[in-house]
């Protein structure tokens, strides 16, 4: 059996599971790297140049982890989900970079996504992928329906339940922690986590940011807890038609969440995240309006977990007084 | 309407020559001051932190022709990947929160869409009829073609003049000449002369000036304040310099020859091919192909320039390393906390490694 090989970063939390449907309905098992730890960073990090983000150098670590045990690796070339929205650079150049950073990478499955284009184009990218597994036409246009369904289904399960893509992901998760869920959250902080999925759940990357909130008694909202037609929604609002496929999980959330009157938003992004340093700032100016509370958290491999943790517990206290003084 | 523009290298000079022909009316233009410390502080200031230079030093320059009355400010969009599309958006509520009533107008600068270019230069003209605004736009293209020409002598004259600095003497002397010009014909022969006048400056018989191609992102490439001259500096150190981005090419191809399907870019994509398969948004893709085409050229290295956290470049910059075309890039990161002395040191090594790698080449 073929393995296919998908590392554990980018834009795995929010596709794996039609990834992992599509190779499985073709014949093919996947092989996924483990949670991101130190000797992956440092795989990573001595590869790429030392300007590239934290999650990219991450990639090309789980890449590195994954050499020799699979037979293909699938890197997307992720370019456009949405009339005229684009991905950041480093997606669309993820498997070319991949190929110079680690030559002993096996052959790279590397299409290209690029809905702009056109549904044909997409498909028949798709369709060119499924012929290194199978020759059957409707083989792998069964495939595809699958993998879609899949991708709602998981979307939908993330937006009804509540939970993070950890939860929905991994079984050992799939249960833990559904305090926050309980209707009586009185007591607790509501606080909106928005950033990239492959910073917020990443935890070698936030230094276990979620669960270290929920241990402090906060009631977290994660952009996927939304339903995706809500966030696109209020992306529009605020910012209007979209320039990034992943504005709505930043921008839409942050309105979202901000009229969804919750106690206080925290941004999280990488340094040197170009559209994060565009799309942040709307949000932040948006909280300024709404009389918000709002803490942009600008993470790298130099982050301590203390001074994290400092400035964390400092801006959840400063959001307690200032709900104390205003009930 | 007071139509206010950033600046980009020596882009105002179109916008001048425009309005030298064609008068003001009820539209007028307003370019800013060149761009300065000041430019760049208000921009810093202003700005998100982590947005790119390109963005400060722009926005920098809209603020300050909103402070000479600027109600419309022109800026370039392309439908690429990069920041460049959320330029507009930022910008837009940066300038309304100073509390400025200005809006935005949108200039589209892909291939193949000069719709709203045509759009901005019909509103310029204060419904001149077309044939006026036609001779007003050669005569502006005449300048700046000049002024590129220019540059392109320049770049070599630097590295073997006897007398170091007699060459930015003349050149400033020239572009003084020709914005001043008054007709197509007066600034074609004012341009002639001053070639010739830079031809002639004494030149050291025993120089052997080592080559050097510049690549990168189209704003800090172009923008002499941006990239602190690195152009002249290097032309200092004695090294001929290429550039194949200009802004004369740009119009050239993006207004009249694109349209006839000819894509200025062609061969260096497909030089760059077994690298890069795709556009990467920027310029990325065309930094690349263009260090393998100086390679094969037999330049002596490449100086990559780019703002730093551009997202196209940084791909180029992962990539570049690893061409079977190999000859040493320096890439040079530019943001407000750059100093020039780091960027001189940084250049006088790189130069020292080039000439003795030419060195070990020929023994």
């Amino acid at each position: 059996m073929l393995r296919v090989g998908i590392p554990r970063a980018l834009s795995y939390y929010q596709y794996f599971p039609a990834w992992r449907v599509f190779f499985e309905a073709l014949g093919a098992e996947t092989v996924v790297s483990p949670p991101t730890n130190k000797a992956i960073f440092a795989a990573g990090n001595s590869r790429a140049v030392a300007e590239t983000c934290l999650p990219v150098k991450l990639f090309f670590g789980h890449v590195i982890s994954l050499v020799n045990k699979c037979d293909y690796m699938f890197i997307p070339a992720l370019r456009s989900l949405g009339r005229k929205a684009y991905y950041c650079s480093k997606f669309i150049g993820l498997p070319d970079m991949t190929k110079a950073l680690v030559p002993e990478c096996p052959p790279i499955l590397g299409p290209e996504i690029d809905l702009n284009k056109g549904r044909r184009e997409l498909y028949h990218a798709i369709y060119h992928l499924g012929r290194h597994f199978s020759s059957d036409k409707n083989k792998i246009k069964k495939a595809v329906e699958q993998a879609e369904k899949a991708y709602l289904a998981y979307r939908k399960e993330m937006s009804d339940r509540g939970i993070t893509p950890i939860q929905a992901l991994d079984e050992t998760h799939r249960d833990e922690d559904k305090s926050y869920l309980e209707p009586d959250a009185s007591l607790g902080l509501s606080i909106a986590v928005i950033g990239h999925q492959y910073v917020i759940y990443d935890d070698y990357v936030n230094h276990r940011l979620i669960s270290r909130l929920r241990d402090m008694g906060v009631r977290v909202f994660t952009p996927e807890m939304a339903e995706q037609q809500a966030l696109d929604v209020a992306m529009t609002k605020l910012a209007g038609a979209p320039h990034w496929s992943f504005e709505a999980d930043i921008v839409g959330a942050g309105e979202y969440y901000l009229e969804g009157k919750v106690d206080g938003i925290i941004s999280v992004a990488v340094f040197g995240c170009g559209p994060d340093s565009m799309m942040i700032d709307m949000v932040r100016h948006r909280a300024r309006e709404f009389r918000t509370p709002f803490l942009h958290l600008s993470l790298d491999e130099h982050t301590s977990e203390g001074g994290l943790l400092t400035r964390l517990e400092a801006f959840l206290d400063m959001v307690k007084r200032r709900r104390r003084v205003c009930v | 309407m007071r139509i206010g523009i950033p600046h980009c290298g020596n882009a105002y000079v179109i916008a001048e020559a425009l309005v030298q022909k064609l008068g003001n009316g009820k539209n007028q233009l307003i370019i800013p001051p060149p761009t300065s410390h000041r430019t760049l502080d208000l921009g810093v200031k202003y700005s998100p932190v982590e947005a790119c230079l390109p963005f400060k030093l722009t926005l920098g320059n809209l603020i300050e022709a909103c402070e000479l009355g600027a109600d419309t400010l022109i800026h370039a969009r392309g439908t690429g990947v990069c920041r460049l599309g959320y330029y507009v958006k930022e910008q837009e509520q940066i300038i309304r929160d100073l509390g400025y009533d200005a809006h935005f107008f949108t200039l589209d600068v892909s291939q193949n869409r000069v719709k709203s270019i045509m759009r901005l230069i019909k509103e310029l003209a204060n419904d001149a009829p077309w044939s006026k605004i036609i001779s007003a736009l050669s005569f502006a293209m005449g300048k700046l073609f000049a002024l590129d020409e220019m540059d392109k002598v320049i770049h070599k004259v630097r590295a073997v003049e006897l007398e170091k600095g007699r060459a930015n003497q003349i050149h400033r002397e020239a572009v003084k000449a020709i914005s001043e010009a008054q007709t197509v014909r007066e600034v074609k022969n004012t341009a002639k002369e001053y070639i010739k006048k830079l031809g002639q400056i004494p030149k050291d018989p025993t120089a052997d000036p080592v080559k050097v191609g510049i690549v990168g992102e189209v704003f800090v490439v172009l923008d002499p304040f941006a990239n602190m001259d690195i152009e002249m500096e290097l032309g200092k150190l004695g090294v001929e310099v290429e550039r194949t981005l200009s802004l004369s090419r740009w119009v050239k191809y993006r207004l009249f020859l694109n349209y006839l399907g000819v894509d200025e870019w062609e061969e260096v994509h497909k030089a760059a091919l077994p690298y890069l398969r795709r556009n990467v948004g920027g310029d990325g893709w065309e930094s690349v192909g263009e260090k393998v085409v100086y390679a094969r050229d037999g330049y002596d290295g490449v100086v990559h320039l780019a703002p730093f956290t551009c997202m196209p470049e940084i791909v180029a910059q992962n990539i570049m390393p690893s061409t079977e075309e190999d000859i040493p890039v320096l890439t040079v990161l530019y943001d407000e906390q750059m100093a020039k002395p780091g960027m001189i040191t940084r250049l006088e090594a790189f130069v020292d490694l080039l000439k003795f790698r030419r060195k070990q080449r020929r023994t």
